[in-house]
């Protein structure tokens, strides 16, 4: 059956990469259409895990698979949205520009987006309430509108798994309740979505499952078995400090530097 | 008699035109080249690239003076693939020493630089001794040298430069994205290593073609000052690609232009020192000269533009606090009708020993919260708003205020100009249009200052950031504010906040009042 197939299912995934944070031994699976919540303090791995699902972090060992085939013949089927800080928002680029980017998986190397494309550009951004801003350069625009931008873009991809690092930072009242209204709908559309989140206060509110990780995984499950005190305070307890020290010492002497 | 030859006449004339158009076309290759490198912040890739590539110009230059001394037509070429092999071995060094080395990007660039440049001056000395004449070939490369130039290098040059737009053009795209945001590029499966790949070529390609007019010295500048200068003009990739390319292509044509036509001028002037300027130099400081001026005087993000508009910011800020304290020193004067314009209905305005005033606040509040109150029939309601707004005089302004007598003058001359207030029997009182803007800046003050307190900030500090903030809020800002806080109706210190639409709504009211009220009698 269609449904029973996990949308994503991570066994054993260990990276120790020489600029990103340490994930050790992860083991977890995803049911389709599940609004997720990845929570840990930072430098847990939660923007690795992401970056180890989209093959930018080369993981020392584990298998990843979405919807039943290796990542790599899934490529299509994710979308991912970066964290607002990684690029440089002075770019001479207009936010049309920005959510047309959603088509280049689709496009050749070489060719140019088609006036379908563009179409389907602009109803993504009417999708987001961002219509009026089409030809402003990006840095005109506040975070959240910066937000928004980024979640239509991916939008444009029509994927079944998103990706979000940190959709919610730096973001105003109304784009935070707007991006969640837009992931409840795609959740109800039977899409996946996995979002690096750090206000405990909302969890319960926002997703149906939680994935709590820090350096290995402590608990993977729906929000209101998995999400209770005991959890919350292994994830954010100092002990797993050591465990990341450790590990990025194996490191620095297989390389050779200690 | 016509000063200056022409610019037309280096496109047609058989010795000027190999080197105007050769320059052009190596100009417009490297500043649409630099483009990329500018907005990748890897300006100094560039000059690293150019400085590597030396030694090989040097070394084929050797070549083909020990093995075929006669080809001075194949030299153009041979030179070309011995920069372009030196700066391929430049990248791969500096790559190395990033990836297995562990050099920080910056350090490994300058070390190839300097190492490279080190090399290619030894081998080049050597030259001197061996090949006399060759050397002055070797030496040409250093600051370049137009004049030189004949058909075939506009042949090679035109092909080289044709191809790197070609290449822009079809990787548009994924180029832009490489640029701009390289994860979300890979997520999507543009192969951002193979676009790199071919940007590193393309850059070789523009900065080899690029020595031979200004030289391994100044190459660098070529590359990265159309691009700046381009991206004062545009915020769109494709603008900012066109006018680099233009800026870099007129450069190239006024850097050969003005080295030969100046001396010209210079001699026909009688001067009695001599001096030649060499091209390569004057195509770098026309491309400079742009640069700066669109630094300074671009029309949005220029340096001037930008001064005009913070000055006249400080104007507004100026002129606001004027109005402002207008508005505060009517607001002592215990007028009837005052309270009625200004406050809803907790108004506390009136200096409370006054028992007119008191009157006043009593009337105005109960005018507010009933709407056909008798008192609102009262006939200051029905008249003119801005006849109850008391007047001051000059001195008292000027004194008011601190200004000087000047500021005092122009500062009235201005708002009188510009409509906010009128001037009767010497003295002074604010329209109506500048009561309500003044009433405006006062509600965006005290919104702010209860916003603060709301933080949890201490009322005895809030004054500060409110006289900056009352400037700065704009109506989405306001309106923000006033829904955040369930609009409140007194600040921090317990004066009334003006409410937002009360001109618009006494004015049709009274209007309406006294329509009716004619109409009746």
């Amino acid at each position: 059956m269609m449904e029973d197939i996990p949308a994503l299912k991570v066994e054993g995934l260990s990276v120790n990469f020489d600029t990103t944070s340490v994930l050790w031994d992860i083991h977890f699976q995803i049911p389709q259409g599940m609004l997720v919540g990845i929570i840990g303090p930072n430098g847990a791995g939660k923007s690795t895990l992401l970056k180890a699902l989209l093959g930018m972090a080369k993981p020392l060992s584990g298998k990843m698979e979405c919807f039943g085939s290796p990542l790599r013949k899934a490529k299509k089927r994710i979308a991912y949205v970066p964290q607002r800080s990684s690029v440089d928002w002075d770019f001479p680029i207009t936010a049309f520009e920005l959510v047309l980017m959603g088509r280049y998986g689709t496009l050749g190397y070489f060719t140019w987006p088609k006036k379908a494309d563009r179409e389907a550009a602009k109803k993504a951004l009417e999708l987001v309430g961002m219509s009026a801003y089409a030809d402003r350069q990006i840095s005109q625009l506040s975070g959240g509108q910066q937000q928004r931008l980024f979640l239509a873009r991916a939008l444009l991809q029509d994927a079944d798994l998103y990706l979000m690092d940190e959709p919610f930072a730096g973001v105003d009242m109304a784009t935070e309740k707007a991006i969640i209204a837009l992931m409840d709908q795609l959740r109800d559309r039977g899409k996946t979505l996995l979002v690096v989140h750090h206000d405990l206060s909302t969890v319960d509110a926002y997703f149906d499952w939680v994935v709590m990780l820090n350096t290995c995984l402590i608990a993977c499950g729906p929000v209101d078995q998995v999400f209770h005190a005991d959890t919350i305070m292994r994830t954010y307890g100092r002990s797993n400090a050591l465990l990341e020290e450790v590990i990025k010492l194996t490191q620095n002497k297989t390389c050779g530097f200690h | 008699m016509l000063a200056f030859t022409s610019p037309w006449h280096y496109f047609t004339d058989p010795v000027l035109q190999a080197p105007t158009i050769g320059s052009m076309l190596m100009c417009l290759a490297s500043a649409l080249i630099g483009v990329i490198v500018f907005l990748r912040r890897r300006s100094l890739l560039g000059e690293a690239i150019s400085h590597a590539s030396y030694p090989g110009v040097v070394i084929s230059i050797f070549i083909t003076a020990v093995f075929f001394p006669k080809a001075h037509d194949a030299l153009a070429a041979i030179v070309l693939i011995g920069a372009l092999c030196s700066s391929l071995l430049g990248l791969w060094v500096i790559e190395k020493m990033q990836r297995s080395l562990k050099v920080k990007n910056d350090a490994a660039l300058c070390f190839v630089l300097s190492i490279f440049f080190g090399i290619g001056v030894l081998c080049a000395s050597r030259l001197q001794f061996s090949h006399a004449l060759w050397y002055q070939t070797a030496h040409i490369f250093l600051y370049g040298q137009a004049a030189t130039m004949t058909d075939i290098h506009i042949v090679l040059y035109g092909t080289l430069a044709a191809a790197i737009v070609v290449a822009l053009f079809f990787l548009y795209h994924s180029l832009r994205i490489a640029i701009f945001d390289r994860d979300y590029g890979k997520s999507v499966g543009v192969p951002i290593k193979a676009v790199d790949a071919i940007l590193f070529i393309l850059l070789i390609l523009a900065i080899i073609i690029g020595i031979r007019s200004v030289g391994v010295v100044l190459m660098a500048g070529m590359l990265i000052a159309p691009a700046i200068a381009a991206r004062q003009f545009s915020d769109r990739l494709h603008g900012v690609f066109i006018l680099s390319g233009l800026f870099g292509a007129l450069s190239g044509f006024f850097g050969n232009y003005l080295s030969v036509e100046i001396p010209e001028w210079g001699k026909r002037q009688g001067w009695e020192w001599k001096f030649a300027l060499p091209t390569g130099p004057m195509i770098l400081l026309t491309a400079s000269a742009i640069c700066i001026m669109a630094l300074l005087f671009a029309p949005k993000r220029g340096f001037v533009r930008r001064r005009i508009r913070a000055l006249y910011f400080q104007r507004e800020c100026c002129r606001e606090n004027f109005l402002k304290y207008m508005w505060k020193n009517a607001q002592c004067l215990p007028v009837e009708g005052i309270a009625k314009l200004q406050f809803g209905p907790k108004s506390a305005l009136f200096v409370p020993d006054s028992s007119s005033a008191q009157n006043a606040y009593s009337q105005s509040s109960m005018s507010f919260c009933a709407e056909a109150e008798p008192a609102q029939k009262s006939s200051n309601l029905s008249s003119k708003a801005n006849l109850a707004i008391p007047s001051m005089s000059f001195t008292q302004l000027k004194a008011g205020m601190g200004f000087s007598l000047w500021q005092t003058f122009w500062m009235l001359f201005c708002l009188k100009n510009e409509g906010w207030i009128e001037e009767k029997d010497k003295k002074f009182c604010l329209t109506t249009d500048g009561w309500q803007r003044a009433a405006h800046i006062i509600r965006l003050h005290r919104l702010w200052e209860v916003y603060l307190v709301h933080l949890g900030h201490g009322v005895e500090k809030v004054h500060r950031s409110a006289e900056e903030m009352e400037h700065i809020l704009t109506p989405e800002l306001e309106q923000e504010l006033t829904l955040l806080l369930d609009n409140p109706q007194l600040d921090p210190h317990e004066q009334p906040i003006p409410s937002r639409n009360l001109f618009t709504f006494i004015d049709t009211k009274s209007a309406e009042k006294t329509s009716s009220s004619e109409g009746m009698l």
